[in-house]
């Protein structure tokens, strides 16, 4: 059974994520391999998108449930959060704010980047729950088994 | 443990969903919940600094506004005990129960792992509202903690018992009652959704009321509504993506506004 909000949750959390590597690419600072020849957490910010679109396949197949998008979600927003706002941020906010002008271009792109990690965290929640509750039914309709029939 | 009935998983979280009463009165009822907590943060702020001008303890209105806003964390007791009278009294009006306006029967572990998600989902508000007060205010402590001094006591209770009745009042009246009686009228919950945060915010304008060249200080009104405001909205996603659960974010709200009390007290802010 798939879950419409879901869907809509993840194309949004996808949608953010190239709106804040677009950012990235305007800005040009803290970008690393295909646009230079480092490999760092840009680069591997970049495995999120073969990830959602194996999730949705997988997902549209039966084959994974909202557990595996709470956690793809959840990671998405602890590694976004470490890299920009942690106490040892390879990017934080001052690199977004100061490579603007005029500057409120720059509080947009980091207006952006908080409602991104928000959306993956509000998104992460609702998925946690789906999930939650998605057990809950399963046990309630699950037959019992063994446990009182008579012999 | 209670069980809830799951929604269908093709029901949009924003309906209402089992153990949630269905709205009984229109949008009156939120107009007159969120124009008494205005009218009463207004209303007890001038009326205090009247007292004070009467009693000849300052000198001009704007000295003695500067010099109540120290006790805004107290004087927020009235504008929710207000508030919780008000919601009272729509709830005998309605036949409601306050445990109603909570949603759906949440067990304790419920709401201890639902807060820990409300915090954490909290943290991109956090890193905002910290670059808009560097960016305004610098180094400086924001003024609505710098004006606070109030003698320990008073400290004691602002710590305490404001927290607690800030919960049982702010996020009740805002998600409880304001917001389904607005989706009911306009339609459309993201619409409702975003009207709330935008008035929620506003509100913080109110308080602590400061002067600034002979007026308000609109610059810093505008502040403590935008650096309240991304937290307003993540709370708001929150209550849709918990099934309309207000009992985890109440719980961290109380966690979050009481550390900031608490280490306001021990003079560890600024």
């Amino acid at each position: 059974m798939h879950d419409r909000i879901l869907y809509r949750l993840t194309w949004l959390a996808a949608a953010m994520s190239l709106g804040h590597h677009l950012d990235h690419l305007i800005r040009h600072n803290a970008v690393g391999w295909p646009l230079t020849d480092q490999v760092n957490a840009f680069t591997l910010s970049l495995l999120v998108y073969p990830i959602i679109i194996t999730g949705l396949l997988a997902y549209r197949a039966g084959r994974v449930g909202p557990g595996f998008w709470a956690l793809v979600s959840g990671g998405g927003a602890g590694f976004v959060s470490a890299v920009h706002f942690g106490p040892a941020a390879v990017e934080p906010p001052e690199l977004i704010l100061d490579h603007y002008q005029p500057p409120v271009l720059g509080w947009l792109a980091f207006g952006w980047l908080v409602t991104f990690v928000t959306v993956l965290a509000v998104t992460s929640v609702y998925e946690t729950r789906l999930w939650w509750q998605q057990r809950q039914a399963q046990r309630v309709t699950r037959p019992p088994t063994g446990v009182g029939i008579p012999r | 443990m209670r069980a809830t009935t799951p929604p269908s998983a093709e029901q949009p979280a924003v309906r209402p969903q089992p153990g949630v009463p269905t709205v009984a009165t229109g949008v009156g009822a939120a107009v007159v919940l969120v124009g008494t907590r205005v009218a009463l943060w207004l209303g007890v702020q001038l009326g205090l600094a009247g007292l004070l001008v009467l009693a000849g303890v300052t000198a001009t209105g704007g000295q003695v506004l500067d010099r109540m806003a120290g006790w805004w964390m107290v004087y927020a007791a009235l504008v929710d005990l207000g508030t919780l009278a008000v919601i009272g009294w729509l709830l005998r009006r309605d036949h409601g129960s306050y445990r109603g306006l909570l949603g759906p029967p949440t067990t304790a572990w419920q709401v201890a792992l639902g807060a820990v998600g409300v915090l954490a989902a909290s943290v991109p508000a956090v890193v905002f509202s910290a670059e808009l007060t560097g960016a305004v205010y610098g180094q400086a402590t924001p003024p609505m903690f710098a004006v606070v001094e109030v003698p320990p006591l008073a400290s004691v209770l602002g710590v305490l018992v404001v927290p607690l009745l800030a919960e049982l009042a702010e996020p009740v009246a805002y998600l409880g009652v304001v917001l389904p009686r607005l989706e009911e009228r306009l339609g459309r919950p993201w619409l409702a959704a975003t009207i709330v945060v935008v008035v929620w915010a506003a509100e913080h304008a109110c308080y602590p009321l400061l002067t600034s060249g002979g007026g308000v200080d609109l610059e810093f009104a505008a502040y403590r509504a935008g650096s309240v405001l991304p937290f307003l909205a993540t709370w708001t996603a929150l209550y849709y993506a918990l099934g309309r659960r207000l009992l985890p974010i109440m719980a961290a709200r109380w966690v979050f506004n009481g550390a900031t009390a608490a280490a306001l007290a021990l003079g560890l802010v600024g």
